[in-house]
């Protein structure tokens, strides 16, 4: 039976935790208080265990001590944190004192893991529980199952044992009568196992036994348990409680309620009509479309999320917007709606309002048995579910319903900040994360749908809850940080949370997933037909860039969204980042345990369980992704370096012509050093693209100098400037943006876009940062995605703006106020004016307001793919020969591309300095352009991007850097109460004579912050 | 040459209207997007001349705005000695597709007429006519006689 081969399985898993997590911090034996919370709950804990469990005693101990440790150190976190509340208070380690510096959470997390080891003075006020409370709790909750159940030294597993052999068991046995009770029943199989039949008995009676044991210490079974508990009902129990100063009615219906999936399932349920009335109030606010649309029907919508709000007020203008033609240049279009959708979308029954009001009496009364309980039947519910299995999707609803409760309270309960609620969130959300990782995918993305859906609100919350987490783990196991359950199970709930996230922000979708060939693919074989000829690059097969199968997320698949549909996340990714966690992954052997998943799914095979952060890319930051890619990249350069060396060897005396280079090498001459690398790549990649991926080294003729990195560095820099420079004519200068774009109409052939792209790749798989300013959009289709309207914002803000506005304009004399046709002209790089159908005989069709959506796609597809198509090809084609094998696209996002390439925008403010000229009685010995100076260097980097936008309307740096803005400080009047204003068009600051550089400061922090909408000219 | 049906429907449109402040609109031959035209202003002290302007679209209009430039010298606090004018509405910024090129020029005019010191392109013009009107006044028509065109007859 299978159940017991995964009984051992699990015991072997909790042993190697147990032997892989650490003993005590140093300094616990010494410290005086918290050696003796420890030892007393230590000695507390082996007696109970003891007693119960004969020789288990001593396992439970250091779990204990941990615990303890845990809830001390998570006291002196709070206390730096929040502070005690007393406003009189002197401990220098207390926020509540002002003594505090303020700190990331992580230094947090260090400082007080050093306080700890100092034993620092704790607040009295911070700590109403006494700290050996928790783990006494935990044994309370362990012992007597260990007592009914001689088997197994593990209460959990004992539970799992049982469980999971009724399951199977009913399962084998009987499943057609299952089956047809179900249909009936819905909650019958979760019945079998949250209440325990006579049958079932060792998980029935450690279930009743722990339910009674804290007010009688004996089993009484026959007592009628709570069946469910709802807002009213607990807020009576509890006015109750208050009236005759006792909490027993209310511990125990909390008890029976908060014990069982089955019962806390029916529990906090909104009332019929309520779910519907709250999603629609969401999505009123904007907070939700896709369930707004859900709502309306309309499934088949060809709309864009800017038209949201106004296809919503009018219905039927999308139902009558037909594309003026049919091919597969349209680029929004929504794909054949799922049937499985349906378990994802259907409405979520938790009563979210109620649960929210009686949070409050939960945690923040001045009962503590109420939190104790409700926390320690949570610990035990997660633990129960955890190792639940479930057959059927819809009985992952029951279960579904708990978890959001459960979640939702470790997001709330912070907001009252009070002790018990860190001991909460401590003690039950790495359990609640063990459940939630357990889960089948399809519950896992229920769960991110509800999430996203009815409380994005919390999103933020929860995550940094989550970090918060995972960083405390970190810092006190730094070893064995990727071996650590609770940072594995964390993080794949982050993940959950991750795309709960992107499902709550605004999405366009689908159309910039749609492959670039599928849409081009007429286009495509157009121009791979007139390329042949010329193209030297023999390279036919242009794919999606490279995604191994197994890396595929399994929820990214079942939710069907992407990261690259939403423009604007409602919690920024760079929050998901986790710099300690980053920091001590040792990411080599994550690369390992990537390379065994990869080597498995390749022999078709799939037995190990190994955790790759490499697959929770979200988690990590840049700098640590760029090591995984830089490990690829030197396994790849040694593994074809090998292998040429071993064919060498094989070659040996047979031709002698056959043997490889161990390396890629490029003689160039410095006069001809385009042409040159043109032919060597070409040469390389017509005969051998694989060494390509060889480390290259670069010599000019006539030079000496042995390539060590340096070389090939200079190599790129001076490609780069000579492929880039406007003159050449491949790629043009956007004013506006200081972005380089394709010239559409180039004199050269595809091979030299063909070369710059593989520039671009062998810099990023070099490791040599380039000097190329290309909007984000390029990026994005490198990554395989179609530019859409959106990207036009990043590569021209003014032609995104009229754009906009022009689909914000609601008037039906559109035609009139326009006088826009289908027809569009542009200038091209020789100055002339070029015009373009958008559609067949588009000259002709007025822009109205039933095909502006479709107007503003065909402008944009056109700007950004159809017109570039050919060039852009060529391009990617390249880049793709160098990076087609590595797990570029699986670890970066496009913006973290750019930064790979680019290097990080970092803006250079002395050089500004230098070149910036003065007017008006200025100079650049006057006090307050010396002020001005002294106060922008010493801003933060976001306020030095903004005060570049302030006064040059772009937060972009140009080619050449911050010294060719010349920008001009003009005075201003003496001293006044202006506030500084500027001139975009030419790069002017006026400046009033402020009298004193506070005032200076107040009045350009104001200016710069409140920019948007006056004060620019 | 082409042009954008808008524009030249723009350009019908002012021609037509005949505006005293702004007469002499002509597109270049070869170049429909680059028109020229005669400012004449109303208000004390730019009344005593008339002030040539082009006005340029870019390719993309209406989706970019258009630029302004004075082709006859002017001494105002909001136009540089180049000649460039920072006229909000047109500011790329600002721009609505939806503007026409006769509100861009009541614009212009208005600005001509009552400078907006607050805002100057030559904050020394700006400080005068802050501090001294009478001085800016009187250096603003001396200039206009020297430099400006000759006001149309009617």
């Amino acid at each position: 039976m299978s159940g017991g081969g995964r009984e051992e399985h699990e015991q072997q898993q909790q042993q190697q935790a147990r032997q892989t997590s650490p003993t005590p911090l140093p300094g616990v034996s010494s410290a005086s208080t918290s050696a003796a919370a420890a030892a007393a709950a230590a000695a507390i804990g082996g007696l109970a265990v003891g007693v119960a469990a004969g020789s288990s005693g001593g396992r439970a101990t250091p779990e204990m001590k941990r615990s303890a440790v845990r809830s001390l150190i998570q006291r002196y976190f709070h206390q730096l944190q929040s502070g005690c509340g007393n406003a009189h208070c002197t401990n220098a380690n207390c926020a509540s004192s002002g003594k505090v510096a303020s700190m990331t959470p992580n230094e947090v997390a260090a400082r007080a893991l050093q306080l700890f080891s100092q034993d620092a003075q704790l607040c009295d006020s911070a700590s109403p529980a006494p700290p050996a409370s928790s783990p006494q709790q935990d044994v309370d909750m362990l012992s007597p199952n260990d007592s009914s159940s001689s088997s197994s030294n593990s209460s959990t597993s004992t539970i799992t044992s049982a469980s999971t052999t009724t399951t199977t068991s009913t399962q084998s046995q009987s499943a057609p009568q299952i089956e047809g009770e179900r249909t009936t029943r819905p909650g019958m199989l979760i019945d079998l196992l949250g209440i325990p039949n006579p049958t079932t008995t060792a998980a029935a009676q450690a279930e009743c036994a722990l339910l009674n044991v804290d007010d009688s210490g004996t089993c009484t079974p026959t007592r009628q348990p709570t069946e469910f508990l709802d807002a009213e009902t607990l807020e009576a129990l509890y006015e109750q409680g208050l009236a005759s100063d006792s909490y027993d009615r209310l511990c125990q219906a909390i008890a029976d309620v908060f014990s069982s999936v089955d019962r806390l399932s029916k529990s906090f349920v909104c009332r019929p009509g309520q779910e519907r009335r709250h999603l629609l109030e969401k999505s009123k606010s904007g907070m939700n479309k896709e369930q707004l649309r859900a709502l309306e029907g309309e499934h088949d919508k060809d709309e864009d999320s800017t038209q949201e709000a106004e296809t919503n007020e009018h219905p039927n203008v999308s139902d009558n917007e037909q594309e003026p033609d049919d091919d597969d240049d349209v680029p929004m279009r929504q794909p054949n709606p799922d049937p499985s959708d349906e378990f994802l979308h259907k409405p979520c029954r938790v009563d979210f309002r109620g649960l929210r009001q009686i949070k409050r009496l939960l945690f923040g009364s001045a009962c503590q048995s109420i939190s104790e309980k409700v926390t320690s039947c949570v610990v035990q519910l997660a633990d129960f579910i955890r190792y639940m299995r479930l057959y059927r999707q819809d009985s992952w609803e029951q279960v579904l319903h708990c978890l959001i409760i459960c979640f939702d309270m470790v997001t709330n309960t912070t907001a009252s900040n009070s002790q018990t609620d860190m001991e909460y969130v401590d003690r039950v959300l790495s359990k609640l994360c063990h459940a939630a990782s357990n889960m089948p995918v399809r519950a896992q993305a229920r769960l991110a749908v509800i999430w996203s859906e009815y409380c994005p609100d919390q999103l933020q919350e929860l995550l940094s809850m989550c970090q918060q987490q995972i960083t405390l783990e970190v810092l006190s196991d730094e070893e064995s940080v990727r071996e650590n359950e609770n940072i594995i199970s964390v993080t794949k709930v982050l993940k959950i949370v991750f795309y709960a996230n992107i499902l709550s922000s605004e999405l366009e979708r689908p159309s910039c997933r749609q492959p670039l060939e599928q849409a081009e693919g007429e286009g495509a074989a157009a121009a791979t037909a007139t390329e042949e000829g010329e193209d030297l690059f023999m390279y036919s097969s242009l794919s999606q860039p490279h995604m191994p199968k197994f890396a595929e997320d399994p929820l990214e698949k079942s939710l069907q969204v992407s990261y690259i549909d939403c423009r604007n996340p409602h919690v920024p990714l760079e929050e998901f980042y986790n710099e300690a966690l980053s920091e001590h992954i040792q990411m080599h052997q994550d690369y390992l345990s990537y390379k065994t998943l990869a080597m498995e799914s390749e022999l078709g095979s799939s037995h190990t369980n190994y955790f790759c952060f490499m697959l929770y890319g979200f988690i990590l930051t840049p700098a640590t992704k760029v090591d995984a890619l830089y490990y690829d990249c030197r396994m790849r350069m040694y593994s074809e370096r090998y292998s040429s060396l071993y064919s060498r060897m094989h070659s040996y005396g047979q031709d002698g012509q056959d043997g490889a280079r161990p390396d890629l090498k490029l003689t160039v001459r410095r006069d001809q050093l385009i042409n040159d690398a043109l032919i060597g790549l070409e040469l390389v990649a017509m005969s051998n693209p694989k060494d390509l991926k060889k480390q290259l080294v670069v010599e000019f003729v006539g030079e000496q100098g042995i390539d060590e990195g340096g070389v090939s560095k200079e190599f790129f820099q001076l490609i780069v400037e000579e492929i880039f420079n406007p003159a050449f004519g491949m790629f043009l200068l956007h004013e506006e943006t200081n972005n380089m774009w394709f010239n559409a109409t180039p004199f050269e052939n595809g091979a030299q876009f063909t070369l710059i792209g593989i520039i671009i790749g062998l810099a990023i798989y070099n490791n040599v940062i380039l000097a190329v300013n290309f909007p984000m959009v390029v990026y994005r289709k490198l990554m395989g995605y179609r530019g859409t309207f959106y990207d036009l914002c990043d590569w021209s803000p003014t032609l995104y703006k009229s754009l906009k506005d022009l689909l914000d304009y609601q008037g039906q004399d559109m035609e009139e106020v326009f006088e826009q046709t289908f027809k569009i002209s542009y200038s091209n790089v020789f100055g002339e004016v070029v015009e373009h159908e958008l559609v067949p005989n588009g000259g002709d069709v007025l822009v109205g307001q039933h095909n502006k959506l479709s107007f503003v796609n065909l402008y944009a597809d056109f700007l950004l793919n159809v017109d570039i198509q050919q060039q852009f090809n060529a391009f990617r084609k390249g880049f793709e020969m160098v990076t087609d094998e590595s797990p570029l696209k699986l670890l970066f996002r496009p913006e973290e591309i750019e930064k790979l390439v680019c290097g990080s925008r970092e803006f250079d403010f002395v050089e500004l300095e230098h070149s910036t000229e003065y007017e008006g009685g200025y100079t650049e010995e006057t006090q307050i352009v010396r002020d001005f100076w002294s106060i922008v260097h010493a801003m933060p980097h976001e306020s030095k991007r903004k005060l570049l936008e302030f006064t040059t309307g772009s937060a972009r740096v140009p080619v050449g850097g911050l010294k060719c803005l010349r920008l001009l400080i003009t005075r201003h009047g003496p001293d006044s109460d202006r506030l500084p204003t500027s001139h975009t068009c030419f790069n002017v600051l006026l400046l009033p004579e402020y009298s004193s550089k506070e005032k200076l400061e107040e009045r350009l922090l104001k200016a710069i912050n409140y920019s948007k909408g006056f004060g620019m000219l | 040459m082409t042009a954008p049906r808008r524009l030249r429907k723009e350009l019908l449109d002012l021609q037509e209207s005949s505006l005293k402040s702004f007469r002499d609109i002509k597109a270049d031959d070869d170049n429909l997007l680059r028109w020229t035209g005669l400012i004449v202003p109303d208000n004390p002290p730019y009344n005593k001349g008339a002030f040539r302007i082009e006005i340029n679209f870019p390719a993309e209009y209406p989706f970019k705005p258009p630029k302004i430039s004075f082709k006859t010298k002017i001494y105002h606090p909001n136009i540089d000695e180049k000649g460039q004018v920072c006229l909000p509405i047109i500011s790329t910024e600002n721009w609505k597709p939806a503007t026409r090129t006769d509100q861009v020029v009541q614009a212009l005019i208005a600005l001509i007429n009552d400078p907006e010191p607050e805002h100057p392109l030559r904050a020394e013009l700006a400080e005068e006519f802050l501090k001294d009107k009478k001085k800016f006044v009187k250096n603003a028509e001396d200039y206009t006689r020297k430099h400006s065109e000759k006001r149309p007859a009617d």
